[in-house]
């Protein structure tokens, strides 16, 4: 009789428990709080989840929209960007459309932290992976001012800095040039430069060498010179011949 | 007598239940330190299927089967509920998000303590019973009333009947509450 009392008394309370699992999902069962955007749904966990096939991609596009997904909202507001958090549209662009390979909607959750994936460039389509101007602009500084070459010469998509400037592809800094930045580039400004930062280059001394030999268009010594003994690669000829005078470019 | 009580009652007990503290602390400090916080979420599994299997005992002893040494069974149910555990623990880790799974953890843990309890209960018994055994003996009573005194030494196995009047239900608790966890991670989860 003792036995199943307390047999009953649990049973009770297991049921309770289990009763309160259905009425409460999102506090007996949920493995956190939804994001503050999906609040509305706490109590509906099959506006998500299929039942034994979990989350998919395929319930998340019914309002959100892939070709919405940063121009609007699920309501049809066109989103405003502004300031330095705005992003660009880029999930039109993704190689695969699986929303649950980054987003969880439940906070606090470290369920799937071992296989969620945060952005990363190698997630784009390769067309847009090697068109960085699309989402970033270029800084506004002397030293990016101009520069066709592209940012992969120096940056990687891992992160902006540190980046890789090869000075030797101008100029190669050798043991005689082993000189702060500002001897070349007054003030650091590394969109000009000058030789004649140093004793050794004397403007009127270089000026009757290059005479002599009958250079007359020697004002952009690197067009020649990428190093100090060496020739530019491939186009000296060229250079020395052309009339323009650009010792000091822009 | 008070300390000797202590050092082999109270301290295996006491250990028992550290070490698998200890144990799952551990486990979870390497699974951090290793950046793979993600596999215990597997551990439930194995530690679920250990559990399950150290159950044959609760059924050898139920005769609900017939195959199986008792004993070597009754060995098998206690590491391999204490094992099961503590993949478990490992697998709640200290991130308690859903209330069921949180109380499905401490249903557990009571009925590891119950277990760890029924089995010093048992151990006690037995060496009470011994203990009696020789005394009677050493009074020279003869075999069949020594069996007979010690049939009616009721108060060795009552013990034991009572904790298990205690043990069953916290069990069926702890039963009742896992499989709700786990019937919700099924209904639930993206098994992809």
């Amino acid at each position: 009789m003792k036995r199943s009392w307390i047999m009953l008394i649990v049973a009770a309370n297991l049921a309770v428990i289990v009763a309160l699992a259905f009425v409460y999902p999102h506090l007996m069962v949920s493995p956190g709080p939804l994001v503050p955007a999906h609040a509305q749904l706490a109590t509906d966990c099959f506006a998500c989840h299929t039942p034994l096939h979990g989350a998919a991609a395929e319930r998340c596009v019914t309002c959100h929209a892939l070709a919405d997904i940063g121009l609007r909202s699920t309501t049809g507001v066109a989103l405003v960007r502004t300031g330095t958090a705005a992003r660009t549209p880029f999930h039109q662009h993704l190689l695969a459309q699986n929303c649950l390979t980054c987003h969880s909607d439940h906070q606090g959750s470290r369920i799937g932290q071992g296989t969620r994936m945060t952005f990363s460039h190698a997630l784009l389509q390769p067309a847009m992976q090697a068109s960085c101007a699309t989402c970033h602009t270029a800084p506004a500084n002397n030293f990016h001012r101009g520069l066709t070459t592209g940012c992969a010469q120096c940056h990687t998509t891992e992160r902006w800095k540190p980046a890789t400037f090869d000075h030797a592809r101008l100029f190669l800094l050798d043991r005689e040039h082993n000189a702060p930045c500002a001897t070349c580039h007054v003030n650091n400004d590394t969109s000009r430069y000058t030789c004649y930062g140093c004793h050794e280059h004397q403007p009127d001394r270089i000026a009757s060498r290059h005479q002599r030999e009958g250079i007359r268009d020697f004002q952009n010594c690197v067009s020649c010179h990428r190093s100090a003994h060496g020739e530019r690669e491939g186009g000296g000829e060229r250079n020395r011949r052309d009339g323009r005078s650009n010792r000091e470019r822009d | 007598m008070t300390g000797s009580l202590i050092s082999r009652e109270v301290l295996p007990f006491v250990l028992a239940l550290a070490v698998l503290a200890a144990a799952a602390l551990l486990l979870d400090l390497v699974l951090h330190l290793a950046d793979a916080v993600w596999i215990g979420r597997y551990l439930g599994i194995p530690g679920t299927v250990l559990i399950l299997l150290s159950l044959r005992y609760s059924l050898r002893k139920r005769k609900i089967i017939t195959a199986g040494n008792p004993v070597q069974l009754l060995r098998a149910h206690e590491w391999m509920a204490w094992a099961g555990s503590l993949l478990v623990l490992v697998h709640a880790g200290i991130h308690f998000n859903a209330i069921l799974g949180w109380l499905a953890v401490w249903a557990m843990l009571i009925t590891v303590g119950s277990g760890l309890t029924g089995k010093y209960l048992l151990a006690r018994s037995r060496r009470r019973i011994e203990a009696s055994r020789l005394q009677l003996r050493d009074e020279g009573l003869s075999a069949g009333l020594v069996e007979e005194r010690l049939y009616w030494d009721s108060l060795t196995f009552d013990v034991i009947t009572q904790w298990r009047v205690v043990h069953f239900p916290i069990t069926l608790a702890f039963a009742v509450l896992s499989t709700a966890h786990i019937l919700s991670v099924l209904l639930f989860w993206g098994w992809r």
